[in-house]
């Protein structure tokens, strides 16, 4: 392999490593986070993420979605992690076009959005654990694959819109 | 601006606006005092307009706000509408005594089907979440770009676009799966059942070739079919065509209808 494909296929591999998912596992907790740069405004990223009947429109890992995704509102979640179980959470923080937390007695998920300059970074992190974690840690499937189709899809929504003429 | 001037103004663009705020709201009368409304509060404030924008975006603005404090208790109807409009008028041996009447004896009581297909998107529309029905209606029939209609409803050009493509995706979807004349899986034939009623001699099939939604429909992808629909109803005033009295009649039975069935529900 040449020199310069060599460069191109590193530097590829850093562009696309930006967005995968990373876990990591600990006795007690396991933690995955993505991050995406999306050119979009902090508000269609927002406004995607607190609408909760659309979701499964745009995002191709939620199957439903429902309730209001207001602070202190519970929201029932079906996810393609596990299409048997439905997910029944609490909105738990809301600071408007910047960050959001959904949770349970499980585990916390945390979305950010930081302007860039150049349209918004966006972080989504789970982490799940406590005392009986290590018993449930088997079933609990990885989600890292989804955690990537989310921020993808997020990414593509939001710039489909914001380029709209 | 001078009172004159501004009335002038008004008056070029009256038919518009009425036509906009009888979408949003399906209602003649309550279109009537919300434009006059319009015209009243326009007047009174025109020494605050100061040209940052034309005249009829600025008064496109004090009539959305007006219809949107109108429309604020009111229930969003449902996708499925026509069905439930369909059930009650086959129950309603009047509505169609009343509408066979317009139809013989008025100079707007002609069924078109293509009249028929922009009075169903008024009622499909009424499903979408308010701040994308106006924002649909805004920039697809009324033609005004993003920053006016961000200046109308009072948000982002980012919001107006958020709105925006969201509402093209449900009006997209559910005409995909609900009408007949784009899927012939489609369960909603109204347009073909209501022109059979009111005009039994007519060959269906030969009308609907003329439409270009119709003609297109195996060729052009859904995005493309509903720009087609949504040129018909641009192309159409629901006050002055030849239709307008028989199609204005059928929009009060099903606003009646929905509130109803919404209050009930």
């Amino acid at each position: 392999m040449k020199v310069s494909s060599l460069i191109l296929l590193l530097m590829t591999s850093a562009v696309s490593m930006a967005q995968n998912a990373t876990t990591v596992k600990k006795t007690f907790s396991r933690e995955t986070t993505v991050s995406i740069d999306i050119k979009a405004d902090a508000s269609i990223v927002w406004a995607l993420l607190t609408n909760a009947s659309d979701f499964p429109r745009w995002n191709s890992t939620i199957i439903s979605l429902e309730g209001e995704i207001k602070k202190g509102e519970k929201i029932r979640l079906k996810s393609t992690l596990d299409e048997k179980r439905i997910f029944k959470l609490k909105v738990k923080e809301m600071d408007t076009e910047k960050r959001m937390v959904w949770g349970d007695g499980k585990g916390m998920r945390v979305y950010t959005i930081t302007e860039n300059g150049n349209g918004i970074a966006f972080n989504m992190t789970e982490k799940i654990g406590g005392l009986m974690f290590p018993m449930y840690a088997k079933y609990i499937p990885p989600f890292d694959a989804s955690f990537n189709q989310f921020a993808t899809d997020l990414k593509k929504e939001a710039e489909i819109i914001s380029n709209t003429k | 601006m001078t009172t004159d001037k501004f009335t002038k103004e008004f008056e070029a663009f009256r038919g518009q606006l009425k036509s906009y705020i009888l979408r949003m709201t399906a209602s003649v009368q309550d279109t009537e005092d919300i434009v006059q409304d319009t015209f009243i509060k326009a007047h009174s404030n025109l020494a605050s307009f100061k040209g940052e924008s034309t005249p009829k975006t600025w008064v496109f603005a004090i009539a959305s706000n007006l219809a949107r404090d109108f429309l604020k208790s009111k229930k969003r109807w449902t996708e499925n509408t026509t069905d439930i409009c369909k059930e009650a008028a086959l129950q309603n041996q009047q509505f169609f005594q009343e509408a066979m009447h317009i139809r013989q004896t008025s100079p707007q009581g002609q069924f078109e089907i293509r009249e028929h297909i922009s009075f169903c998107f008024t009622c499909v529309s009424k499903s979408l979440p308010l701040e994308q029905q106006l924002t649909l209606l805004l920039k697809e029939v009324y033609e005004f770009k993003v920053r006016d209609i961000a200046t109308i409803i009072d948000n982002t050009e980012a919001m107006v676009k958020y709105y925006l493509h969201t509402a093209r995706t449900k009006m997209t979807d559910i005409f995909e799966h609900r009408c007949s004349l784009i899927n012939k899986k489609g369960i909603c034939h109204q347009c073909t059942e209501l022109n059979g009623i009111f005009n039994p001699k007519q060959n269906a099939q030969e009308e609907l070739v003329k439409i270009q939604m119709v003609k297109d429909a195996e060729s052009k992808n859904k995005e493309e079919l509903l720009d087609l629909r949504m040129k018909i109803v641009k192309a159409l005033d629901p006050f002055e065509s030849p239709a307008a009295e028989l199609q204005l009649h059928h929009l009060e039975h099903n606003r009646k209808v929905m509130e109803r069935y919404l209050e009930e529900k």
